[in-house]
């Protein structure tokens, strides 16, 4: 090992193990919830387990060093096959580092490293001390400020001049007002949570914890028992029942809102979006803190996305989408979201200071092919027409009123939506402003577009119409633009003038 | 190229039609349904293989006239679908890096594949099948960086 090769954090093998035992987290609830009176063989056996696995992790501790070399970091693993890994510093997008309670009590951090390409991280440290961050963090971005002092490599007599050329420049910050906001208009944690409750129902794993915890046939344990069955089926004048039946739902909503709340919370506590030199950089959550890093020049779309809801209250949301890492499913660090929920007309403000290049008022949109309307109405009705005929079948033909509703809500859709549909090209992105009820306005740049594709269903054909769709990296499914409906002839003009800006642009990671 | 697309599709049916023809006579001698249903499924079975057979022999050709390619300056601009139309456009300069590949049967046509990869997501790789080995190594080299310092 050369003087400068830097080992983790030697509290890593902790975080290693812990990392581990949470796969024989969910077996073990089972087994102690579960099985009541299996005796101890199970747990033993489990615990037995872990040992030889520990001193697989202490090894593995000493065998992980990584170093900084001649624009490269080259981290070195492996017990009997040795692996080196060579990663150029210029290809590092985002570096994000991810504390739980435990790592801000002992000040170790867990930092993920991502390149282009692919949704895993490229190297994860578990568990780097703070210092080594912080390093880290020069070393692959305080290459790119403008080094005003004009030396190279010499941290010690640039690092003041590097720190004040990249001072944090608030951009947003979230009080607890607007995580509030948040957490009425989005519903996530409470689908998560009703999800797990359901599992654990069903499979009787609650009765028997219950059971142990709180002793036998409890009255209280049946309540919500005893009100489904007097709803449902019981004696008692009809009003009274649908009151209660009524009161019951609107409880059991409050109790979804509040838990979204609270989860929210949890979540995005402290939520802080800020400039530093060339990078944005979000910090958010309570117990378990992130902060992620998104350079500026590596967002390849920008959405403004707004629902119901979020209109309501006069908010929006707005996500980008860099490349690598599609959804960041692993560990929660979310770096797609740049304002989860942001008042909407601080929109131009903060589109300017991540897409400096587009001028919001200024753009020009354009409407999409005059008979799209039809075809889009055409439809909705053709899909609620196949989701009524087994209803009606069923249910005789008063059905048809609902039949009438339904259609009626689908010409509603269809003209909102084709009202809203346009598109714009700059001379640095394209737009595409869409959706009906859960609407979206999405910016990719040119230099970020990938391969450009027209594409001609037969409808498409029929109606002499055609669709552009433009392709980036690490684009979501709803994120994307996408551009339905267009006339042939703007298609295939829109397409060859993206495709060559494309090839005009160069392509930097 | 057709004559490819024709071995490869004949080839299918003739799997595809054993199959079902064993499933066939297994159904027939296991089960006790009336005699209609196994009528009917005697005649599914002979539409579908059918089916294969025509698509097998004629998709080729109707194929072939939908689907061409372009290779200039810009980029590659690649024409194909029948019925669900697709014009991909890959600039030049989001090339990440390219693979000419040929399975068993494409060796002994002399066939090959180009597949392009880019860093996008949808169209991660693109694909142009049925190509000259020689003129898929050719478009490859044309892909290729020109300059040392190209868009990368």
């Amino acid at each position: 090992m050369t003087p400068s090769d830097q080992r983790l954090h030697p509290l890593s093998i902790l975080f290693d193990l812990g990392a581990q035992a949470k796969a024989f987290l969910v077996p073990a609830l089972f087994v102690f919830f579960g099985a009541g009176s299996a005796g101890i063989g199970w747990e033993a056996l489990g615990a037995l387990m872990l040992i030889p696995y520990a001193g697989f992790v202490i090894a593995r501790y000493f065998t992980f060093t990584y170093r900084y070399e001649a624009g490269e970091l080259v981290i070195r693993s492996g017990l009997l096959v040795r692996n080196e890994r060579h990663i150029p510093l210029a290809r590092i997008q985002n570096i994000d580092a991810v504390q739980n309670v435990l790592h801000r009590l002992l000040g170790v951090v867990e930092v993920r490293l991502q390149t282009g390409g692919g949704s895993e991280p490229e190297a994860t440290l578990r568990v780097l001390p703070l210092a080594a961050l912080e390093d880290m963090r020069r070393q692959v971005f305080g290459q790119r400020v403008p080094a005003a002092a004009g030396a190279e490599g010499v941290e010690g007599a640039d690092a003041p001049a590097q720190v004040a050329a990249s001072v944090p420049h608030a951009l947003l910050a979230l009080p607890f007002r607007e995580i509030v906001i948040y957490g009425l208009v989005h519903n996530r944690g409470a689908l998560v949570i009703a999800a797990v409750l359901g599992v654990v129902w069903e499979t009787g794993l609650f009765e028997g914890a219950a059971e142990r915890v709180l002793g036998p046939a409890r009255p209280g344990r049946a309540v919500l028992r005893e009100m489904a069955a007097t709803v449902f089926g019981g004696a008692g004048p009809v009003a009274s029942r649908v009151v209660l039946g009524l009161l019951a739902f609107v409880a059991l909503l409050v109790v979804i809102r509040l838990l979204s709340i609270a989860w929210a919370f949890v979540r995005l506590y402290g939520f802080r979006l800020s400039r530093v030199g060339e990078d944005l950089r979000t910090e958010y959550g309570l117990l378990t803190r992130v902060v992620a890093t998104i350079p500026l020049r590596r967002i390849q779309t920008v959405t403004v996305r707004d629902g119901p809801l979020h209109r309501l209250f006069g908010r929006v949301s707005v996500r980008v989408t860099t490349a690598g890492g599609a959804e960041g499913t692993d560990g929660g660090v979310q770096r797609e979201w740049l304002a989860p929920i942001l008042p909407a007309d601080r929109v131009p403000e903060l589109l300017r200071e991540v897409l400096p290049e587009v001028d919001l008022a200024g753009v020009a949109w354009q409407r999409v092919h005059p008979r799209a309307f039809g075809r889009e109405l055409r439809v909705s009705l053709v899909v609620v027409a196949l989701i009524c005929a087994p209803v009606v079948a069923a249910a005789g033909w008063w059905a048809l009123a609902v039949f009438a509703a339904l259609a009626a809500w689908a010409a509603l859709s269809a003209h909102r939506l084709v009202t809203r549909l346009a598109w714009a090209t700059t001379d640095a992105v394209v737009c595409l402003r869409s959706g009906a009820w859960l609407r979206y306005v999405s910016f990719a740049r040119f230099a970020k577009i990938q391969v450009v594709a027209l594409h001609e269903s037969p409808f498409d054909r029929r109606s002499g119409m055609a669709r552009v769709r433009v392709d980036t990296a690490g684009a979501g499914d709803a994120y994307r633009v996408d551009i339905p409906y267009l006339a042939l002839d703007t298609a295939r003009t829109v397409h060859r003038e993206l495709a060559r800006q494309a090839a005009t642009t160069a392509f930097k990671w | 190229m057709i004559p490819f697309s024709r071995t490869v599709g004949w080839i299918t049916t003739a799997v595809i039609a054993t199959g079902l023809f064993i499933g066939l006579v297994i159904f027939r001698l296991s089960s006790d349904l009336p005699g209609w249903v196994t009528a009917l499924a005697t005649v599914g079975v002979v539409l579908v293989v059918g089916a294969l057979a025509w698509s097998a022999q004629f998709w080729p050709a109707i194929e072939y006239r939908h689907a061409s390619y372009r290779v200039d300056g810009d980029g590659l601009e690649i024409h194909r679908g029948v019925i669900w139309r697709v014009v991909l456009n890959v600039p030049r300069s989001r090339v990440q890096h390219t693979d000419v590949s040929q399975g068993p049967l494409e060796r002994s046509y002399g066939l090959g594949t180009l597949i392009v990869y880019t860093a996008g997501t949808d169209h991660a790789q693109v694909m142009l099948r049925g190509l000259d080995r020689a003129d898929a190594l050719a478009i490859r080299d044309h892909l290729l960086p020109r300059e040392a310092d190209d868009a990368v």
